[in-house]
């Protein structure tokens, strides 16, 4: 820009056609410029964020495995010491095993929805990679 | 080999005796107590200044406090804070305990499940309590979900009470046998790469568990707060049913 005394007068403030011509062509040199750092830049954190997500997905995973086994392990436990205080082995073993895989796929269902709902809140990323059909 | 188990053997320190049981001392509880020391006294000395504008250590406190208030926020509401102190101790011993494992020659308190177990079942009596505190025998609404007829009703109830007898299980054995198995992988890793350095011309290969054992270190660190941080979570969400027992 021209120094401020003389940006007062009356015809000087005004840029030539010339000078235009020259500011719009840098202004888009600049424009070009920023959308590759940020093409970079955008690149940069969607991979940080799958490392993250990857993370997360193990210790989802897991959680998930956790959830169906323990509810099938408690049902046959307390099956089982049915039929040892009735005597009535192996009945109530058979029927509670049967009920805690029943509460063990609820427990899954569960924590999938909590999580679909989690990632739906932050952008949904994972949801995003699920076809559609699967969404509870 | 080196034993990769030998790593959560349980030592006495000072032998106690309390009528005829045995209440020693141990590694596991020494570590135990440096964790709340440790933690304790982190929070006290990042605090101690008060300033308006935080310092490095006074801001870490407050993200750690802002992390776990948003949570708790999150899951249970604005009347949930009535738990915030119960849940940021949780986390606080958990992260601090992983973290003063993946110290080597450590001993890692969450990788035995009697500790999980006691935090977890910490947590499910916590929530039976103040569940039926709260509501009284609303409390057993949780077990009998909307729009059920009742032809099907004690077959669907006693699958909840099932599902819900099973939280502290997973709650418990899930950071239990993530931070035992890391810590053995770790070991074995680390065993392998003794093993080829004394397996004469094999030597050569030695490096290659070794970068395995620096990047399984990487990811255990990692494990260690994911792991604090689902098991806050789950907390978070059981005293949310505990609070709001008709809607999951």
């Amino acid at each position: 820009m021209s120094d401020p005394s003389d940006k007062h007068g009356p015809a000087s403030g005004e840029p030539s056609s010339q000078e235009r011509a020259q500011f719009e062509a840098r202004i888009s040199e600049l424009g070009e410029r920023l959308g590759k750092v940020r093409s970079h830049r955008k690149a940069d954190m969607d991979e940080d964020a799958d490392a993250e997500m990857r993370g997360r997905g193990m210790a989802y995973g897991m959680r998930m495995a956790a959830e169906l086994v323990a509810a099938v392990i408690v049902g046959g436990v307390i099956g089982w010491s049915l039929d040892w205080v009735l005597g009535s082995r192996p009945w109530l073993f058979l029927l509670f095993f049967l009920l805690g895989f029943a509460a063990g796929v609820l427990n899954v269902m569960r924590a999938y929805e909590r999580m679909q709902r989690e990632f739906a809140a932050r952008g949904g990323k994972i949801g995003q990679s699920l076809p559609d059909d699967e969404r509870g | 080999m080196p034993d990769p188990i030998h790593q959560f053997d349980l030592h006495r320190i000072l032998p106690l005796n309390l009528g005829g049981w045995d209440v020693s001392f141990t590694n596991s509880a020494a570590f135990m107590l440096a964790t709340v020391l440790l933690s304790t006294a982190f929070l006290v000395y990042a605090m101690r200044s008060r300033g308006l504008v935080p310092g490095r250590l006074q801001s870490v406190a407050e993200i750690t406090h802002d992390f776990i208030a948003d949570m708790v926020r999150e899951s249970m509401g604005k009347e949930g804070m009535k738990f915030f102190p119960f849940v940021f101790a949780i986390f606080m011993f958990i992260f601090v305990g992983n973290m003063l494992g993946m110290i080597p020659g450590g001993f890692t308190v969450t990788s035995h499940i009697i500790v999980t177990a006691a935090l977890a079942a910490l947590v499910f009596v916590m929530v039976l309590v103040v569940g039926f505190a709260k509501n009284g025998l609303h409390f057993l609404k949780l077990f009998v979900p909307p729009g059920v007829p009742w032809y099907v009703l004690p077959l669907v109830s006693l699958i909840e009470v099932i599902s819900f007898l099973s939280r502290p299980v997973s709650h418990s054995v899930r950071l239990f046998a993530n931070m035992l198995a890391g810590h053995i992988t770790l070991k074995v890793f680390g065993g392998f790469v003794v093993m080829l350095l004394g397996a004469g011309s094999f030597a050569v290969l030695a490096p290659l568990p070794l970068l395995m054992a620096i990047a399984i270190t990487a990811l255990e660190v990692l494990v260690a707060f994911l792991q604090a941080y689902v098991f806050t979570v789950l907390t978070c969400m059981y005293l949310n049913d505990a609070l709001h027992p008709e809607g999951h």
